[in-house]
């Protein structure tokens, strides 16, 4: 098995208070991984760190055997990493579909002025056909015109998956994917992913605060409480460690 | 020793040469820190409110001879804080969850409006050569030289005075009172004073009111410097008190005050020691008659790009920022098409007709507006790809537009080059200066990059253009800086209408490339980086690239109108066409009717070139009603920047510009009338 | 007696993104509430819409039996609610002493100010030692503790401390807890928003369980630890 996300013994700190301390972290090519821990555990910082947002204080992020080291975000992208948002970001005033085809144009590289000049920067046929898949892919087709101002949440939670997909990544690390769901509109989500991801077989490292999500979807999960990962393995026998569910309850005395 | 005697003396002299107007500087930079701390509003307009209060001021002692205390009263502390209030009522305190940026655009928009709007009301205008009178009797002429090296008159006196103790009151405010507590807590977090039971609007429209009257009392302090009161003199001087703030990370106020006295003496050490060097370094003498009025804008683009900290320094993060609703977004654009095609063939026959009438009917004076109008629509064009594509805002395009004018200029008269081809030249120089300008103030963002745009375009308008080898140094003084018409095979367009047809294919091409430039890779990254940089970088978009290809794009494109323009007027006339404060008009007049489309650029060229004879004339009522003009009319061109200035405040709200969202409303409309009539046809049918 | 908060089938966002959906909640006077809850769960929205921080876009809030609904939150805080927000909530620019005379309101009489003071030094002890310290160089758990007597100076009806313990070490969490015992048996409401199950269930009478924003189970709190314990960390399968 190929090791494809290797961050070794990230360390962070902001104005003196230890927002991550050694915690290393690591992704199969194929596997689906989940990143769980309390408020203010560290997984957010954890995860800027990975994606290049924030620079780690010590310790380096290693992506299919490259160091990272201090690659700027959109240089990550094209190596493979794509990404979701908790707060969803789209780009106001276009269509759905143009959020995949720019996508698309980019990751081909084929962007030079000149040719924009001589008008030959519009997508292609090649380019509506790839975006088209995805969307289908994604059960998106209809949306496909559609203002993104008009979707609803969980819509634009999946157009921006499958923004992420057509750039080819072979790492997609989902921010708090249900947040603002309900419970159903997460469920539909979940299933989405789940089939999507068994089709392409790209790497997931999934950020969730509803444990529930994380047990479902993962294999494996990291928990992290207080910038320290507490526990790691397959996400079961997390899901019964006594030390993470201290971690979520607190003193609460846990089958009392 | 004698030598270190008399450079102890000058250094003494610089000092207190220097303190009078730096603690002027000193009381705008306060005022400016307040009100950035407290509304996060960067307020470029207290060159204005400083503007306003120094000419009412004026107009009471000089025109209608009240006293000083009386005059004082009304212009300082009266009419300085009700403007303050009124701009916080009315205008900003909506604006609370708007961008930096769209507040920013909305005080360029008072800057321009609020100088005509007084002069209108108040019926004031500036007589060159009247020097306004200071608040001392005396104060220019009367004398105090207490070290025997330098006199200070009465009114620099007062000018220390009233700063120090601004300064001590500010102090004991915010130490001793209540007021001065909640704001300074308000400061830090607006929702967590509220939680603590005040009413934060109500301290922060104190604030306004404070800041306005350190404002106002500056500009009357400062006035009697200048030989006539006017409005561009009194925005410099909030350029240089941002320098002063900026020293001070926009957050400290003692650091404020100490940062414009200082700026203030170095001004005045420069100003004595340069000579001396020159003295034995003849190259050093154009630096020094060019730079000493630049200093504030040269320190502060210094500090902008070599002390990237000051931009995350912003406000202290407020621990409930994230209860806020996020800033609304565009109406969204269902398009139809039937209505797109029906406006497309509308719009083309309006303007054929126009364009025919315009060839065959019109005389010199309308070929020029309507020939300028299109010209200016292509320096517009340049707004439309930084702005509207882009994001940014930038307020050195006339700087842009005059190195391709000046570029026209010096290879016509030295190398008797095509001024078309010379043209080109321009613009790819101005591409060249945009993008080397770009890549150290891109790196700043939002209202950073826009004021360092801003003292790049002082700068060059202090420096670069009194270079012989640009602005044609002393003989166009006399002469002007001449251009000739170009002559292609049989054509002359030394006629003006054939130039006219010239510069409408020059528009048509621009718009074109334009076009496809919107609809291209470059255009759809922009776009995706206007919508959210964080998700743009997150597909593989290099923000640095993309932008930097934008600014030099736009300058490409101001560059050829601006050289186009010179060509059209046959002379560059730097200070009408391109100086720093036109162009902030032009931004203003782009960003308030359409910064997104071309026609945008379209109209605001009309607005810029034709507003004034057609509407403020009353032109197009004569010929409409066959020579009836409505009583009120003619009225004063200063109408256009009260107009266009304030209609700037609907950029929070509507960033795609007036015409835009009059589309858009129009369209939804349209849409909607539509859809019911569907929908009632088809009830029909089901329902016999 | 009305009860000192209702919410009413209240929804709230924040722009597009829904955090609250018909959650309807009762504190009675003198009576505490623990609000539970995944993080996400809408927990701190709940406390903000219950504040005036945040406008329901539906259903309405009381105070006292007064419809506050779209009022300011410094009409709420004059009304009697106090907030103590999540994280570090204190002004750190400002010291100890500043920070609690900020919320001092004339209305309780200008020598009231040091009683005001003194009161909350009494339930505070570690403040009363820094008073002319710069709030910023607190400790955390000093922090929290001024973030709570900053909203006590004016005695309120209701105080809603949001995650008190968040990010503090157990030790702390104890003292802080304390002082929340101390304040609620001087007779004054509080709604307790906590991912620390355990403390706040002690604390409290009464716990609701948010999921999703919507209130999932309500009852009283020795009933609520196994319902926790599930609604965490159910399995899909066996869920």
């Amino acid at each position: 098995m190929n090791v494809l996300l290797d961050a070794v013994g990230i360390t962070k700190s902001f104005s003196g208070i230890r927002a991550l301390d050694d915690v290393t972290l690591r992704v199969v090519e194929g596997e689906r991984v989940g990143l769980i821990g309390p408020n203010g555990a560290g997984k957010t910082t954890l995860f800027n760190c990975i994606l290049g947002t924030l620079r780690p204080d010590s310790g380096s992020v290693i992506l299919n055997g490259v160091d990272l080291g201090s690659l700027p975000v959109h240089r990550r992208a094209r190596m493979g990493m794509g990404r979701t948002f908790q707060r969803i970001e789209l780009f106001s005033d276009t269509s759905v579909a143009e959020h995949l085809l720019i996508a698309e144009r980019v990751r081909q590289g084929n962007g030079a002025l000149w040719k924009d000049l001589l008008g030959r920067g519009r997508p292609t046929s090649d380019e509506i056909r790839r975006c088209a898949e995805v969307l289908d892919l994604l059960g998106l087709t209809d949306l496909a015109e559609e203002p993104i101002e008009t979707l609803s949440l969980g819509q634009g939670r999946l157009v921006e998956v499958g923004r992420a997909l057509v750039t080819g990544p072979r790492l997609l690390l989902l921010d708090e994917p249900s947040s603002g769901l309900d419970r159903a509109e997460t469920d539909a989500l979940a299933a989405t992913l789940a089939e999507i991801q068994r089709e392409k077989g790209f790497a997931v490292l999934l950020v969730e605060h509803d444990v529930e999500l994380v047990a479902a979807f993962t294999d494996r999960t990291y928990v992290l409480d207080f910038g320290r990962l507490i526990a790691n393995g397959p996400t079961k026998e997390m899901m019964a460690d006594a030390d993470v569910r201290r971690a979520y309850l607190g003193d609460l005395e846990v089958g009392r | 020793m004698l030598l270190a005697a008399s450079t102890g003396e000058d250094l003494l002299r610089a000092v207190l040469q220097g303190a009078p107007p730096g603690s002027v500087y000193a009381l705008i930079a306060l005022g400016f820190v307040l009100t950035y701390k407290t509304s996060g509003v960067f307020n470029l307009a207290f060159g204005a409110q400083a503007y306003v209060s120094a000419a009412m001021y004026f107009q009471a002692r000089n025109e209608w001879e009240w006293q000083v205390v009386p005059a004082l009263i009304l212009a300082v502390f009266i009419l300085a804080p009700l403007i303050g209030l009124v701009l916080e009522r009315l205008i900003f305190r909506h604006l609370s969850n708007s961008s930096a940026v769209a507040k920013l655009v909305i005080a360029i928009g008072l800057t321009v409006a609020l100088p005509s709007l007084f002069e209108l009301v108040t019926g004031f205008s500036a007589v060159a050569g009247r020097t306004p009178t200071g608040i001392i009797p005396g104060g220019s002429s009367v004398f105090y030289d207490p070290f025997g090296i330098y006199p200070l008159s009465r009114d620099e006196l007062a000018q220390m005075a009233v700063a120090l103790f601004g300064m001590a009151a500010l102090g004991a405010l915010f130490r001793f009172s209540s007021l001065g507590l909640a704001l300074r807590a308000v400061v830090e977090s607006p929702r967590m004073t509220e939680l603590s039971g005040i009413n934060a609007d109500r301290v922060s429209a104190f604030a306004w009111a404070l800041s306005s009257l350190f404002a106002g009392m500056a500009g009357v302090l400062i006035a009697p410097r200048f030989n006539t009161l006017m409005a561009p003199d009194f925005f410099h001087l909030v350029i240089v008190a941002i320098a002063a703030a900026a020293i001070g990370r926009l957050a400290s106020l003692p650091r404020a005050l100490l940062g414009g006295l200082g700026l203030g003496i170095f001004i005045a050490l420069f100003n004595t020691f340069l000579p001396r060097w020159t003295a034995d370094h003849g190259w050093l003498r154009p630096f020094q008659e060019n730079l000493t009025p630049s200093m504030p804008f040269v320190i502060l683009f210094g500090v902008l790009v070599c002390w990237p900290a000051i931009r995350r320094e912003h406000r202290v993060v407020d621990p409930l920022s994230g209860v806020d609703p996020p800033p609304p977004g565009l109406a969204a654009l269902t398009r139809n098409r039937r209505l797109t095609l029906i406006t497309r063939v509308f719009s083309v026959s309006l303007l054929c007709v126009i364009g025919v009438t315009v060839l065959l009917r019109a005389d010199v004076r309308w070929l020029f507006l309507v020939t300028q109008a299109v010209i200016l629509a292509i320096i517009y064009l340049s707004i439309t790809v930084v702005t509207g594509f882009a994001g940014q805002i930038s307020l050195c395009q006339g700087a842009f537009a005059a190195v391709g004018a000046f570029t026209v200029f010096q290879l016509a008269d030295r190398y008797d080059l095509s001024v078309l081809a010379a043209a080109l030249v321009g613009a790819a120089l101005a591409a060249v200066v945009g993008a080397v300008l770009s890549l150290p103030v891109l790196r700043l963002g939002g209202v950073w990059l826009a004021i360092a745009t801003l003292a790049f375009a002082f700068f060059f308008d202090a420096v670069m253009v009194k270079f012989s080898w640009i602005g044609g140094g002393g003989t166009s003084l006399f002469q002007g800086t001449r251009v000739p018409r170009p002559t292609i095979g049989p054509w002359d367009f030394a006629d003006d209408r054939l130039f006219l047809v010239l510069a409408v294919v020059a528009f048509t091409v621009v718009s074109f490339l334009v076009i496809q430039l919107r609809e291209g890779t470059t255009g759809r990254m922009l776009h995706a980086l206007r919508g959210s940089e964080m998700a743009a970088e997150s597909i593989g978009i290099s923000p640095v690239r993309a932008r930097v290809t934008a600014f030099a794009v736009s300058a490409a494109i101001a560059g050829f109108g601006g050289a186009l323009l010179a060509i059209h007027q046959e002379n560059v006339n730097y200070q009408n066409n391109f100086s720093p404060t036109a162009a902030l008009f032009w931004l203003v007049l782009v960003v308030s009717l359409s910064a997104r489309t071309i026609e945008g650029a379209a109209y605001s060229g009309a607005a810029f070139s034709l507003f004034d004879s057609l509407v403020l004339r009353g032109e197009v009522f004569r010929w409409i009603f066959r020579g009836w003009v409505p009583g009120i009319l003619p009225i004063s061109p200063k109408w256009r920047f009260v107009l266009f200035g304030l209609a700037s405040i609907q950029f929070s709200r509507h960033p795609e510009g007036l015409v835009e969202y009059g589309k858009r409303r129009a369209t939804r409309r349209f849409n909607e009338r539509f859809d019911r009539r569907e929908r009632d046809r088809a009830s029909q049918e089901t329902s016999p | 007696m009305s009860p000192v908060l209702e919410l009413r089938g209240v929804s709230a966002s924040y722009g597009p993104f829904r955090a609250l959906f018909g959650v309807s909640l009762t504190v009675e006077a003198g009576g505490s509430l623990a609000l539970l809850g995944s993080n996400g769960a809408g927990k701190t929205t709940v406390a903000r819409v219950a504040s005036g921080l945040v406008v329901p876009t539906s259903g309405s809030v009381l105070v006292d039996g007064e419809d506050l609904t779209g009022a300011r939150p410094h009409q709420y805080a004059r009304a009697g609610v106090a907030h103590a927000p999540e994280g570090r909530s204190v002004f750190a620019t400002l010291t100890v002493a500043e920070n609690l005379r900020l919320s001092f309101r004339r209305t309780h009489g200008a020598s009231g100010l040091s009683c005001a003071l003194d009161r909350a030094y009494d339930l505070f002890p570690q403040l009363g030692n820094r008073r002319s310290q710069m709030a910023g160089t607190l400790s955390g758990g000093e922090q929290r503790m001024l973030s709570m007597a900053r909203v006590l100076v004016n005695p309120p009806k209701l105080l809603i401390a949001d995650e008190p313990s968040l990010g503090l070490a157990p030790i702390i969490i104890d003292e802080v807890y304390q002082s929340l015992r101390a304040i609620r048996e001087a007779g004054t409401a509080v709604l307790i928003v906590e991912q620390q199950v355990g403390h706040a269930l002690q604390l409290c009478d009464r716990t609701a369980v948010l999921g999703h924003g919507a209130v999932e189970w309500e009852g009283p709190a020795d009933e609520a630890t196994d319902v926790m314990v599930g609604q965490m960390f159910t399995t899909g399968e066996d869920g």
